[in-house]
């Protein structure tokens, strides 16, 4: 990335606007980071990816005959958590290569010269990595449309999966970062926000058949991807109302306070130059 | 004597002794109903002791049986949950319900037995069964691919497209500098 941010004012002038200076650098950074990804025709392909797997589960859902017998509520469900799922799956690949992506091409060193605090380059590395879950989410809505139009449940189930998916996005964006911040090399970062995709979503994938005891409790509870996605499913297909099953968003909530909070006051220690990593 | 005609009747089995009858009542409803394939329904029972002594454990367990044609039922895929334990005063009621998903189309009758429960049931005791709920199920495909294939194709073709402008037009900058 390449950062222009202009050079501090000297004077009085600047003691009274540095602080509004450095509140807002963090959003050059984010416009930087968003043209980078967007630009570039990186973010783009994403969503094109995200768009034919979409479109390859929207048209199951409508022709074959064993999913068709589905209540369209559950079809709805379906649609929604399988975007949400892929819409965090790419915030956090992208988040992932924030800070090593940076190490591995060279350019942390002029990003870090740059008269921008090391915590608004983290602040908008984030920001740029959750545009990918927005415009994500903002292909999904036709495929909800679809399948939701005549239940009445559309604007639910899109007020549902924006909020419960910027949740979970906005914790798993945070450790993504974290993790990239944490290693020298851009392999190892996306490998280890990937295998810990997996490990998120594993739960979600057993047989609905398995006998569901306390220990399936406290395993969906503990999971923010998983407990946000059964927090989707009790209100779209089991019909409980916002605040009933509202416990499980605990944990997606305490995973965005605390990884966001950890990325905000460990972050600027964790970007920093690393020995042995090509600095341009 | 005695003692030998004491002793005769205490050895001899006791007469077998008929068991009684549960003492509670089943109510239900709605008696009818009608939904699509796929739709959610809930069932109403109200078990009531009718008798003077308690009922002990008992269990009402949901059936779901197909009242027209050779259609397949299986009744754990039309509620997971069809058991429910209880026990009741005299004179005491109780209302269960039932989640209920139909899961396959055609004409059903869903019912509740009420069975003794637990290690002392002989067997032999009577069961009260609910009046019958009559479910009409009708066959109807909710999405339709023609519905979805506008957006299904559209989307991808779009999004294609302006990724593939995008990304090229960002190679020919790169090496016009």
């Amino acid at each position: 990335m390449t950062l222009q941010v202009a050079p501090p004012a000297v004077g009085t002038e600047q003691d009274r606007r540095t602080g509004t200076q450095l509140q807002s650098r963090w959003l050059v950074v984010a416009e930087q980071e968003c043209r980078d990804l967007w630009t570039s025709g990186r973010g783009l392909i994403l969503v094109f990816l995200f768009s034919v797997l979409l479109s390859g589960v929207t048209y199951l859902t409508s022709t074959n005959q064993a999913l068709n017998f589905l209540e369209q509520r559950e079809s709805v469900n379906l649609v929604l958590q399988f975007a949400v799922a892929v819409g965090v799956l790419a915030t956090l690949v992208v988040s992932a290569d924030g800070i090593s992506g940076e190490r591995e091409r060279g350019t942390l060193e002029t990003l870090l010269v740059t008269p921008v605090s090391r915590r608004s380059i983290i602040g908008g590395k984030l920001i740029a990595a959750l545009s990918l879950w927005i415009a994500t989410f903002l292909v999904s809505i036709p495929y909800v449309w679809v399948l939701a139009r005549g239940v009445g449940i559309l604007g639910r189930a899109l007020a549902l999966g924006f909020f419960v998916g910027t949740l979970v996005a906005v914790g798993l964006g945070s450790i993504g970062l974290l993790i990239s911040a944490a290693c020298n090399s851009n392999k190892t970062s996306i490998t280890a926000s990937i295998f810990l995709l997996l490990i998120l979503f594993a739960p979600t994938q057993l047989p609905s058949g398995l006998p569901q005891g306390w220990f399936f409790d406290v395993l969906l509870r503990a999971n923010p991807v998983a407990s946000g996605l059964a927090y989707i499913s009790s209100i779209l297909v089991e019909g409980h109302s916002w605040p009933q099953d509202l416990a499980l968003l605990i944990t997606p909530l305490l995973t965005a306070l605390i990884a966001g909070g950890a990325l905000m006051f460990a972050g600027p220690r964790l970007v920093r130059l690393t020995r042995g990593v090509n600095a341009g | 004597m005695i003692g030998l005609l004491v002793g005769v009747l205490t050895w001899l089995p006791a007469p077998a002794v008929a068991a009684e009858p549960l003492s509670v009542k089943v109510i239900v409803e709605p008696v009818h109903l009608e939904t699509v394939l796929g739709g959610r329904f809930m069932i109403t029972t109200e078990i009531t002791n009718t008798g003077a002594a308690p009922s002990g454990e008992i269990l009402a367990h949901l059936n779901v049986a197909s009242i027209e044609g050779s259609v397949y039922v299986d009744p754990e895929d039309w509620s997971p949950n069809r058991s429910q334990q209880l026990s009741l005063e005299p004179g005491e009621r109780q209302k269960l319900s039932w989640e209920i998903q139909a899961v396959n189309a055609g004409h059903f009758a869903a019912y509740v037995v009420v069975v003794p429960f637990g290690s002392n049931v002989a067997g032999n005791e009577a069961l009260m069964i609910s009046p019958l709920v009559d479910v009409d199920v009708a066959s109807r495909s909710t999405l339709t691919a023609g519905g979805a294939l506008p957006v299904v194709v559209m989307v991808p073709l779009l999004l294609g497209l302006a990724a593939a402008g995008v990304f090229f037009g960002a190679r020919r900058r790169g090496s016009d500098r």
